[in-house]
């Protein structure tokens, strides 16, 4: 009976550890977020830049953007808010505009589109996944150094 | 009368003096180094307080893991790397899996358990088959699994083992590159929390968790196991006729020693920001050891206070000595050896005196042996 119980204890801290890994593993996983105010173009129709439009996220001015450009941003978890300021051409009055987004798990970096958004486009005009160009090889990565026989101080 | 009463007790002063400086040559030695070399090297007291502080949230944790092997009589754990690899595969797995932040570093400790504890299994079992012979034994190890470590990294990752991200692998498509960045989890334990006092930053977690850790161990000595383990340590023969299962706690230990090892060295990692990932482990175990060494501990006796005193003076060697040399002698070489060599020679030095003290305690038992052996004749 106590061999028994021991091991419903073991079982049920076993099942606790990988719950907590589990949760661990949704909230705790980052993306990096590219904004852009770029022109875009869906179903033949073009969704032109804006002319400013201030970032900002977390209470911080994260950028002024002006057309064609582009800031980022990194987050842990699946959402992602920020607010834009947004001078549609110039001499307009500044529309201040909340966005929440709600960004896929598996998406590493991921590109919004603002025209796109405000214009209120579907998910997949807008959000897109940012796949970085292929890094040329550099000699330093190509033969590691396996291993060391002189003490490496500089870390401690 | 009364001066020979007072010549007894200023012998006995005398005494306790010699004795205590006996016990404490090392730490004592370590202060004199250091305060010799503060007022040379010219660091502010700001300076100084906020390395030792930086260097006790980065390394105190890692020292702690070598305290229970030394309970249970099994020396200084060499084996102690072996965790801290399976700290570092988890990183990795980590860093490639993009977990970021604190929930990263749960998740690292969590992937690192199952790492450690084969392992430190391994480790246990073969410590067992060498009996007396545990810390060259572990040393030897380490290096073995070190070798196996990289044919994994080096190798497995990414051919094998699926590692997704171009970032951490090698260009030729498998492998893992020499450094993986951590900068998405960097000191995200130490800042959280972290007090300013006067320019001195103090990483309140981290300190709180080794603080933890602390009263961990200290409960830890006092439960049923940490009782056979003390058993163990002092007498396997005794231990094991009081119906201790002597080689099952010995490996026990071992195992906790390696995930708490796996554990620090994720802690370590997290604080310097990026991984080395074929040398960040090599020499971790060294460098813990001789810490808590200079914190005044023996091959069969440590305590928890060992280690804060062995991380101060250590790391307050480490810093102040190159600069120290460089003023001395005008080559910063000079304090970068010194720091090396002290390392080094502190470790040789406790054990030349575990093993002289473990002669003089056979040699006065022979002698207490003979001398009832000859009082046994004399009787007869």
């Amino acid at each position: 009976m106590n061999k028994k119980r021991m091991w419903i204890i073991r079982g049920c801290t076993l099942l606790a550890v990988l719950a907590i890994a589990a949760v661990m593993l949704v909230v705790g996983r980052g993306h990096t977020v590219y904004i852009d105010n770029k022109a875009l173009e869906y179903n033949g129709q073009t969704f032109e830049a804006m002319y400013r439009s201030e970032v900002w996220v977390g209470g911080e001015r994260l950028s002024k953007l002006a057309k064609k450009e582009r800031t980022m941003s990194t987050v842990i978890g699946q959402g992602f808010e920020m607010n834009l300021i947004n001078t549609a051409n110039k001499g307009d009055d500044p529309s201040e505009v909340s966005v929440k987004l709600s960004l896929p798990y598996g998406w590493d970096g991921i590109v919004v589109n603002l025209p796109g958004y405000l214009a209120g486009l579907p998910q997949e005009a807008w959000m897109t996944e940012f796949i970085p160009a292929p890094e040329p090889a550099s000699e330093e990565d190509e033969e590691p150094e396996t291993f060391e026989d002189e003490i490496p101080m500089g870390d401690i | 009368m009364s001066s020979v009463n007072q010549k007894g007790g200023s012998r006995s002063v005398g005494k306790t003096v010699r004795s205590f400086l006996a016990g404490n040559s090392v730490p004592i030695m370590f202060i004199l180094i250091c305060a010799v070399c503060i007022p040379i090297s010219g660091f502010s007291p700001d300076y100084l307080l906020n390395e030792i502080i930086t260097r006790l949230g980065r390394n105190a944790f890692l020292i702690l893991s070598l305290l229970i092997p030394i309970m249970a009589g099994m020396g200084l754990n060499f084996g102690m790397t072996l965790g801290a690899m399976a700290g570092e595969i988890a990183l990795i797995f980590v860093s490639d899996w993009q977990i970021w932040g604190i929930p990263g570093v749960i998740l690292a400790m969590i992937v690192s358990v199952p790492f450690s504890v084969v392992l430190g299994w391994f480790c246990g079992k073969i410590m067992n088959m060498a009996k007396g012979r545990e810390m060259i034994t572990s040393y030897i190890i380490s290096f073995f699994i070190n070798g196996v470590y990289q044919l994994i990294v080096l190798y497995m990752m990414g051919s094998v083992i699926p590692i997704a991200h171009s970032s951490i692998k090698l260009p030729r498509g498998y492998g893992i590159r020499n450094t993986v960045g951590l900068l998405n989890m960097r000191q995200c334990i130490d800042n959280l929390l972290a007090i300013r006092i006067g320019g001195v930053k103090i990483p309140a977690l981290t300190l709180l968790i080794i603080a933890l850790m602390c009263l961990l161990i200290v409960w830890f000595r006092r439960t049923k196991l940490g009782q056979d383990m003390r058993a163990v340590g002092q007498d396997m023969q005794v231990a094991r006729d009081a119906g201790i299962q002597v080689e099952r706690t010995r490996i026990i230990s071992i195992i906790i020693s390696t995930v708490l090892a796996g554990f620090g060295m994720i802690l370590y990692l997290q604080n310097i920001g990026n991984l080395s990932t074929y040398s960040a482990h090599s020499q971790v175990g060294m460098f813990c050891i001789a810490a808590l060494l200079v914190g005044g501990a023996s091959v069969d006796r440590a305590s928890i206070g060992n280690v804060f005193l062995g991380v101060i003076l250590f790391h307050l060697m480490f810093i102040v000595a190159p600069q120290a040399g460089a003023k001395i002698t005008g080559d910063s070489m000079i304090g970068e050896y010194f720091r090396v060599f002290v390392s080094y020679g502190v470790i040789t030095m406790a054990l030349i005196m575990y093993e002289m003290k473990k002669r003089r305690q056979k040699a006065s038992i022979g002698e207490q042996l003979a001398l009832a052996q000859k009082e046994g004749l004399q009787h007869e």
